[in-house]
């Protein structure tokens, strides 16, 4: 199974690439070297027969026939002519000197380079050495032959050859081997996320990529796709949280709709019961229509479509668009709204929905705020970026409860019977979210200080 | 100008939603057209001349957007108030951009669709040149920014002031918290909380407070109107 997959992988098919490029440009490397090698040993070997050929003939046209014997055996006594071949005949091919006992059958008459196996020179052999041999007739009829026995010369270039051939299978096996088991390497890690993709759809995302601590590219991999589907189990979970607290807080004015209208439909008809019924009717429909339309434009920012259209905003005119949106809430309600900070703060986003996020910053302020306290919106470049904070002096929020409040819906215990469906700080998170920006909470001392930290504008 | 003040092209597909149109709007006195696809509204639209023209973004045949275009094209001036369930900020955008007058996204409520329909088809008429706007014994200075009642001075902040302006602008008519989030602080959004309130509240206290009779009145579940006695 995996070694079926391992021969189909891609990874072996270009190691079968590589191979096959490598061991071409090495066998013709090699092909090379064992060429000019035998070729450099053979003309070395020809020089020497062709100079001792050379010498003698200049021997016999000096001093004739007899000078040339004479030569020919001196020759033979020294120490270095072990390997050599003499031989010289007159017209009716007596030998007249010479190593040879005769003139070789396979060679004919004329001049000029010849190779035959001697088995002359060693009568127990029945292959005799390889012999190379120069010929040479004089005008009057006698011949000599001059040469060397090349055996030697011969297994020396087989050994190259031989050793060329067998580096070169050698080479082709150890890569073969080397691909194979990277190969296998690969596609057993590849295999085990894919063993664990697959357990994933049909189970459920408990499941992780395993590591091999070998901090390889692979074990990044395989973190990246745990953190992936950490992230996804942790939205999957949300998205669980949420549908149950829509689902919540939808039924609760949908049975107070359904009981209501059940009760009038089995009752008898009276106007002005009926009136009111439908009016609180409407009400609680809208209701029901807000929340929805909250989730779903919660769930719209989310979707990060709406980059598309930031442009550079002032945080500061923002801020006091919107603290004087809520100063007469803030009025009634006895809170002293301040703004404070630079006069331009310059981010690159979404007008409304930072508009939007303030809002809600500022209206929980109000709300949960110190009754007769105060509430400062401030907006200010600071060396971490562009920021803008709502403080209170109210109860604040415990310091455990800070990640708690961005989840949808959530309302601390003792603010639940508040107006307000739980949406805002969600919208706050996803608004953040959209801006890459970064929310802090902060213990006011008393109360709370949400701040929101944008990067700025081309920084 | 020939145009009926009242005459009105609803273009919605579907059936319910059309019939309830029709019927309400017919009893609050308009003269009302269905069209029931994009075809029939291209034909009605070129063939008469309507105060408004409301309209679906999602027709069976053709895109409510690609209509509108058409009978811009074809040179037909009536406001357009695009009725549409795809309620994003975005949609809404794309479709004003594409030559809407108005936004409202489904569902809403009738008297929300009476008060934008009323002030598209007070928008198509010729704008009002005074500088000085006068309802009862309110009078706002267009050009100072200031307003007065009796000859007494009201003070205001600006957005106060853009407020009273927008309101008198629609003397008699429905205003609704969107549109005043809309025309006064340029929000295309619901802050869904009563902000709105308190902040005409405080408009009212000012304007109204200590005077013969009040002006600025509270229509239940949709906004507010300003309007003089009698």
């Amino acid at each position: 199974m995996l070694l079926a997959k391992t021969l189909t992988s891609s990874t072996f098919k270009l190691a079968l690439i590589a191979i096959g490029t490598f061991g071409l440009i090495v066998s013709a490397i090699l092909g090379y070297v064992y060429l000019s090698t035998s070729a450099y040993v053979r003309n070395r070997s020809d020089r020497l027969i062709m100079t001792e050929c050379l010498i003698l003939r200049d021997d016999y046209q000096r001093s004739g026939r007899d000078g040339l014997i004479d030569a020919i055996r001196r020759r033979m006594t020294y120490r270095s002519a072990g390997d050599r071949v003499y031989l010289l005949v007159d017209p009716s091919m007596a030998a007249l000197a010479g190593n040879l006992k005769e003139w070789p059958p396979a060679v004919g008459a004329g001049s000029g380079w010849t190779e035959f196996r001697a088995a002359g020179t060693s009568p127990d052999a029945t292959n005799g050495p390889l012999l190379r041999v120069m010929l040479e007739t004089f005008p009057s009829g006698d011949r000599l032959l001059v040469g060397r026995d090349i055996s030697d010369l011969d297994s020396f270039t087989a050994q190259i050859r031989t050793a060329v051939i067998s580096g070169l299978a050698l080479i082709f096996v150890l890569a073969a081997v080397a691909s194979i088991l990277v190969t296998r390497r690969t596609v057993g890690r590849i295999e085990s996320i894919n063993a664990t993709s697959r357990a994933i759809m049909r189970s459920g995302l408990d499941q992780r990529i395993p590591l091999r601590g070998s901090n390889d590219e692979w074990d990044r991999v395989a973190e990246n796709l745990n953190l992936m589907l950490d992230r996804i189990e942790t939205l999957m979970a949300e998205v669980k949280q949420v549908s149950d607290n829509v689902a919540h807080d939808l039924r609760t004015p949908l049975t107070r709709m359904r009981g209501r209208l059940e009760k009038a439909y089995h009752g008898q008809r009276v106007a002005d019961d009926d009136q009111s019924l439908i009016g609180d009717t409407i009400v609680d429909l809208d209701a029901v229509l807000r929340i929805f339309s909250s989730i779903t434009r919660i769930a719209q920012i989310e979707t990060q479509a709406r980059k598309g259209a930031f442009r550079t905003v002032n945080l500061a005119e923002i801020a006091s668009e919107v603290v004087e949106l809520y100063d007469a809430a803030a009025e009634q309600d006895g809170t002293r709204l301040t703004v404070v900070g630079d006069s331009e703060v310059l981010v690159t986003g979404d007008r409304d929905l930072i508009f939007d996020a303030i809002s809600n910053l500022v209206d929980n302020a109000i709300k949960h705020g110190r009754h007769g306290g105060q509430v400062v919106v401030a907006s200010e470049n600071s060396d971490g970026g562009a920021v803008v904070s709502i403080s209170d002096d109210g109860s604040g929020i415990p310091a455990e409860q800070h990640v708690q409040v961005f989840k949808r819906f959530y309302r601390l215990e003792h603010s639940r019977y508040t107006a307000g469906n739980g949406l805002g700080l969600s919208l706050v998170a996803a608004v953040a979210n959209l801006h890459d920006a970064r929310i802090e909470l902060l213990d006011n001392a008393p109360g709370l200080k949400v701040s929101v930290w944008f990067s700025s504008p081309s920084a | 100008m020939t145009r009926d003040r009242r005459h009105i092209l609803v273009v919605e597909d579907d059936p319910e939603t059309a019939g309830q149109l029709v019927e309400q709007l017919t009893t609050s006195g308009y003269q009302v057209d269905l069209a029931g696809t994009g075809s029939e509204a291209l034909r009605r639209g070129a063939a008469s001349e309507y105060a408004v023209i409301t309209i679906d973004r999602m027709l069976p045949d053709i895109d409510g957007i690609t209509v509108m275009r058409q009978l811009r094209d074809d040179g037909i001036a009536a406001p357009f108030l695009i009725i549409s369930a795809l309620g994003e900020v975005d949609e809404r955008v794309r479709g004003l951009r594409a030559g809407g007058d108005d936004y409202l996204v489904k569902p809403f409520s009738f008297v929300e669709l009476l008060a934008r329909l009323e002030a598209l088809g007070r928008r198509s008429d010729a704008a009002v040149k005074e500088t000085i706007l006068r309802v009862g014994d309110l009078a706002i200075d267009l050009i100072s920014r200031t307003a007065s009642r009796r000859g007494k001075d009201i003070p205001l902040f600006p957005r106060e002031f853009q407020l009273l302006e927008y309101l008198v602008r629609n003397e008699s008519r429905v205003v609704s918290r969107a549109m005043l989030l809309q025309h006064v602080w340029d929000l295309h959004f619901d802050p869904s909380t009563n902000i709105i309130d308190v902040y005409v509240g405080r408009v009212r206290r000012k304007v109204d407070g200590q005077q013969a009779y009040p002006l600025i009145h509270t229509v239940r579940g949709v906004g507010y109107c300003l309007r003089a006695p009698g």
